[in-house]
């Protein structure tokens, strides 16, 4: 059976209710203009300055190249589950997992990032209105964002509507206003090249402010919502990306020129910009954006992890009690509450460097796999029917991945403490992710006999370290431990991992 | 038959027991609780690598406990 038959049953909508060119384009600028350019820009100015300008510019795109093979690959299997499902074409189960895992971890970083921007945005909006000292609200900013990720995951799971195109249009309008007062009053002209020894400063900032341009994939996710694909698609992500660089460039030049004139030293920077243009009310205008985008963002973003984390839990990786519907409010509220759980910790955080880059590298890995599927495919399926083809194959999607491949190492180059930090916490998470699924695969009694031989080793371990201290050897970690509480474990340990094996040894044959 | 799966749950509980206290006692170290780290004279430079022992003796004791308590 061909693959695209086996997908593509009952997955498009009657040709009434899907959305046109503009409708498209309206769902990919509303998924991608969101919380991220409130809370990054102040990061990314201290990263490259001006040329963070051209960093945007630089991220918009390799974005714009990794959605071709998107494009491609999602007229080929419009199958619900996006980048989940196309690795699960290509490279079969494991890749898949990697996959859904990684886009899990992006949408986790990213909510809890657009919680502790929501209350940055409050802050300064209350120093606006009640002239107090942000330092008085900043002090609270994590509490804050917790409290919003347990409310929004509260109306989470009694289920709330969305108001995208109003959002789009309100954001579009609060962007022009800043960028024409900006343009009108005639600011500094920055220099927003960057220099040669300023290279490793714009791609971390662009490998940072990645995750302003991901959001553009649900013009290719929503696809069986659109009416005919093969032509709306490709049109809808190249006039958003034009759309999405030409606004972000924008508002990033016309800060840079405000902040090029004054001390920048706070996190906001596009509040501080509207401000010294617009006066209080810009600033203040530009913070109720800011909190009405983290809003939209969190709902999206947790609503988004249950239907991956229900995904995987159907497929067997997860435990199946994801999967339960709340009977009242017909939601995925174990979903909701076990992500939220997870935002809540992140937010708590609240480091906004570390949040950022560890989102947007785990959307970059996700990039790379789907130009990884794109080649693989062409390879494995070549007859597979592709109503939409990446033009210039394979250079696309191969300067796709190497670019995705190079945001991921500039950053550490530049000794960047939170994009260190960032790409160990994701490698410590893909190795669980790793150590997650070779287990299920291992089974249980395999892994039973497993867990018996550790245990054996660790009675053997303790009871060598009871002899060593017996005969006066002071072990280096943990000296003052006495000998016979290491007997006593040696013994439980040992017995322990007798009895599981016996039992694994048993039930195996 | 039946002696050797009370024996089983005894010492799965012994050993899940024990995972608990191993998870305690990196808390307690953790947060120098009681000036726990010079009590039990742990050097500052060892100590990431005691918790990191610890933990890992913890989380395969609690494992190894719960599969023995629940064999079927």
């Amino acid at each position: 059976m061909k693959i695209n038959t086996l997908f593509r049953a009952d997955v498009w909508l009657k040709k009434a209710e899907k959305h046109g060119l503009l409708g498209a384009i309206v769902m990919g600028l509303g998924s991608a203009i969101g919380f991220e350019i409130f809370g990054q820009l102040g990061y990314a100015y201290n990263l490259a300055q001006a040329s963070m300008v051209f960093a945007l510019f630089l991220g918009g795109l390799i974005c714009f190249l990794t959605m071709f093979s998107y494009s491609e690959l999602c007229a080929a299997l419009p199958v619900t589950g996006g980048e989940y499902s196309y690795a699960k074409a290509a490279f079969g189960g494991f890749t898949a997992f990697m996959t859904g895992c990684l886009r899990w971890l992006s949408s986790v970083f990213g909510a809890a990032f657009a919680a502790i921007v929501f209350a940055q945005q409050l802050s300064y909006l209350l120093s606006i209105l009640l002239t107090l000292n942000q330092n008085h609200v900043l002090p609270y900013a994590n509490l804050i964002a917790a409290i919003l990720v347990f409310i929004i995951g509260a109306l989470s799971v009694r289920g709330v509507k969305e108001i995208t195109t109003i959002l789009v249009v309100a954001f579009l309008a609060i962007f022009a206003l800043f960028i024409l007062s900006g343009f009108w009053q005639g600011q500094a002209v920055p220099d927003v090249l960057p220099r040669f020894e300023g290279l490793s400063g714009v791609f971390a900032t662009t490998a940072y402010t990645f995750i302003m341009f991901v959001g553009i994939r649900a013009i290719v996710a929503g696809a069986p919502e659109i009416r005919d694909p093969e032509k709306n698609i490709p049109r809808a992500i190249f006039l958003s990306m034009v759309l999405l660089i030409a606004l972000y460039c924008s508002v990033a030049y016309v800060a840079v020129s405000v902040v090029g004139q004054e001390d920048f030293s706070g996190s906001s920077l596009l509040n501080f910009a509207a401000e010294k243009i617009m006066g209080s009310l810009g600033g203040a205008l530009v913070a109720i954006a800011g909190m009405v985008a983290s809003i939209s963002s969190l709902s999206t973003a947790i609503m988004v992890q249950s239907s991956i984390t229900r995904g995987m839990s159907r497929d067997g990786y997860l435990p199946k009690v994801l999967l339960k519907v709340h009977k009242r409010f017909e939601t995925p509220h174990v979903a909701v509450i076990a992500n939220s759980f997870f935002v809540m910790l992140l937010a708590s955080i609240g480091a906004v460097g570390f949040l950022g880059y560890a989102a947007s590298f785990a959307s970059i890995l996700v990039f790379a796999l789907v130009n990884l599927s794109v080649i693989k495919l062409r390879e494995n399926r070549p007859h597979l029917e592709r109503p939409l083809k990446a033009p210039l194959y394979p250079l696309t999607p191969i300067v796709g991945f190497v670019m995705s491949f190079m945001l991921l190492v500039f950053p550490i180059l530049l000794e960047d403490v939170n994009a260190e930090n960032a790409i160990i916490s994701s490698l410590g998470l893909i190795g669980l992710v790793l150590a997650t699924y070779h287990l299920r695969m291992v089974g249980l009694h395999r892994l039973r006999v497993a867990l018996g031989g550790i245990s054996l080793g660790i009675g053997f371990f303790a009871a060598l370290f009871a002899y060593l201290i017996e005969i006066d050897f002071k072990p280096f970690v943990l000296p003052l431990v006495p000998s016979y509480v290491l007997v006593f474990v040696s013994i439980v340990s040992i017995l322990a991992g007798i009895l599981n094996i016996v039992v694994g040894m048993r039930k195996l044959f | 038959m039946k002696a050797r799966r009370v024996l089983a749950i005894i010492v799965g509980m012994t050993q899940g027991a024990i995972g608990l206290l191993a998870f305690v006692l990196v808390c307690v170290l953790y947060f120098n609780f009681l000036n726990s780290q010079t009590m039990l004279n742990v050097a500052a430079e060892l100590l990431p690598l005691s918790l990191l022992i610890l933990s890992v003796f913890g989380f395969f004791s609690v494992i190894s406990g719960l599969f023995l308590i629940h064999e079927d």
